[in-house]
């Protein structure tokens, strides 16, 4: 391991990920640092969901999947350590937003409740929890008023800032965001955005994103998958301006992908 | 020429959508024109909590307290043992069990709807009744106990497929966003899947519930027959449905017992009709939450 001037909070070594012995991520190995949001960037195919679905291990619930390499939490390997823990630490929003089918208020102290972080939960004290979570994930003041409301009758950019702030009230340590704006509308999408650069001040934050321009946007580091390799890694302004490899040039001016 | 031909083939399938509404319509009014005469002849009240059903005596005693007490039991006995395993079952169908393994268990479960109620009855009567006699030590075996046993058989069937089939549609992605904020599988089952798909577990429940209520054959073979308000479910018992199917061939067209059998018809309509308003309620509840 190389000693670094920033905290490394994951650290993925030689990783290669196959489904049902195709191999989908070959040999990627890099880091993400504390507080920071780092975006993936490739055209389908890529590899990146598979890559961001490892950090998590989502990807285990498939019985074609095997990998080979490691990964690892705070110089913890994931791979040794319970799947449910690891998940608390690290939370993850799909594509879609999901809520669960209950109310407002139950999506977010769902996972409080049910995975222990509370214990014999008061009133006041979820309460403040719900508030602080749908705060943070910039909701409180749209939804304040209908808590005991259903999830399922809010709109797409709502029940997708719900999910994040769902995550959020348990507190975890990294959360890997699996194209959370690709259903959305611009401005819902321009709020899911602020609400990240907001929540990297407490977050590490890995962003998988078909969108170029918001990589550009929200990222502090970029990387760059193609056909399951990492090409390229570096900081999200240098990466754009004057990138290392002419297969990311191509890519990030649109010439395919 | 083509419009004509879509006038013909709509009225044809409007005839077919308004005949299930006349066919209820027409029983519901012949029970109830049966029913109410003997109402006036005997008193609804007497009918309803009188304790002695002794239709050949003189004078006759129409008191069906023990035949509604001897369904509820039957059928209460039987939802408490087909409801859990029911959805136990349907849960590991869905959820846990290996392919290999969820394929025959569909099959077999789907087999065990096919089976005619006579067999069971059948089975009941000379498999089961003596291992409940001798077991519990009792005078005899055909009791309300044995017979919940055998309609929980006929009605797991329908809760275990029906359920599977709703626990089956809950999205992936409920479990999945269950699964990334660190959710056990059991969790994930219990507070995720099971609760999105409610309104479908009920909805087979009260399908299980409506077909054990309704069933016949085999409770006329294995509960014994005895008109009598029971102590304890190892008591022998009889339900409505086989008061009407065991006496109706021996009354008199249009006699007191002829119409007494209507009125309970119409009784268990109502029950029916009841548990169904129930299931409405409930599923139309979890719809709007």
């Amino acid at each position: 391991m190389k000693t670094n001037l920033y905290q490394n909070k994951m650290l993925i070594d030689d990783l290669s990920c196959f489904f049902s012995n195709k191999c989908v991520l070959e040999n990627v190995s890099l880091s993400i640092i504390k507080n920071e949001i780092l975006t993936i960037i490739g055209p389908s195919n890529s590899g990146k969901t598979s890559f961001l679905r490892t950090l998590n291990r989502m990807n285990d619930f498939n019985s074609d999947f095997s990998r080979k390499g490691n990964v690892f939490l705070d110089e913890e390997n994931i791979f040794h350590m319970n799947m449910e823990k690891l998940r608390m630490r690290v939370g993850m929003l799909f594509a879609m937003p999901i809520p669960l089918p209950m109310t407002v208020y139950e999506n977010v102290i769902y996972a409080p409740k049910r995975l222990g972080v509370i214990k014999h939960g008061k009133k006041s004290e979820m309460d403040a929890i719900v508030e602080q979570a749908l705060r943070d994930a910039s909701l409180w003041d749209e939804v304040k008023d209908r808590l005991d409301s259903s999830a399922m009758k809010m709109s797409g950019g709502q029940q997708q800032r719900l999910c994040i702030a769902r995550i959020l009230a348990i507190n975890p340590e990294v959360i890997l965001f699996d194209e959370p704006c690709s259903g959305l509308d611009p401005i819902s999408t321009a709020k899911v955005e602020e609400t990240m650069i907001a929540l990297k001040k407490r977050y590490t934050i890995v962003l998988v994103t078909n969108n170029v321009k918001q990589a550009s946007r929200v990222g502090d580091r970029t990387a760059f998958f193609l056909m399951g390799r990492l090409i390229e890694i570096g900081g999200t302004a240098k990466l754009f301006v004057s990138p290392k490899e002419q297969k990311t040039n191509d890519y990030i001016t649109g010439r395919f992908g | 020429m083509r419009k004509i031909k879509d006038d013909i083939i709509e009225k044809i399938i409007f005839f077919c959508g308004i005949l299930s509404i006349v066919f209820v319509v027409l029983i519901f009014g012949f029970l109830i024109k049966e029913g109410i005469s003997f109402f006036k002849e005997f008193g609804i009240v007497d009918f309803i909590i009188g304790k002695f059903w002794y239709p050949s005596a003189n004078p006759p005693e129409f008191g069906i307290l023990s035949l509604i007490v001897g369904s509820v039991l039957v059928t209460v006995g039987a939802c408490i043992i087909a409801v859990p395993v029911g959805i136990m079952a349907a849960v590991y169908i869905s959820e846990l069990a290996p392919k290999q393994i969820k394929d025959i268990l569909k099959s077999l479960v789907e087999l065990m709807a096919a089976v005619p109620s006579v067999v069971i009855g059948f089975v009941g009567m000379v498999s089961l009744a003596p291992l409940v006699r001798v077991f519990f030590n009792i005078p005899t075996g055909l009791t309300a106990f044995t017979g919940s046993i055998m309609l929980a058989f006929m009605a797991m069937p329908t809760i275990v497929t029906i359920s599977e089939d709703a626990i089956r549609s809950v999205p992936w992605q409920y479990k999945e966003g269950a699964f990334a904020l660190g959710a056990t599988k059991w969790q994930t089952i219990r507070r995720i899947v099971l609760k999105a798909a409610m309104p479908g577990i009920i909805a087979a429940i009260m399908l299980g519930i409506g077909r054990v209520i309704g069933e016949t054959m085999a409770v006329m073979m294995i509960t014994g027959n005895a008109a009598h308000i029971p102590h304890s479910i190892f008591e022998p018992v009889r339900t409505m449905t086989a008061t009407i199917a065991a006496e109706m061939g021996e009354t008199v067209t249009g006699g007191l017992h002829y119409r007494a059998l209507f009125a309970i018809a119409l009784v268990l309509f109502f029950i029916t009709f009841l548990v169904n308003f129930i299931a409405d309620l409930f599923l139309g509840r979890s719809k709007n939450k």
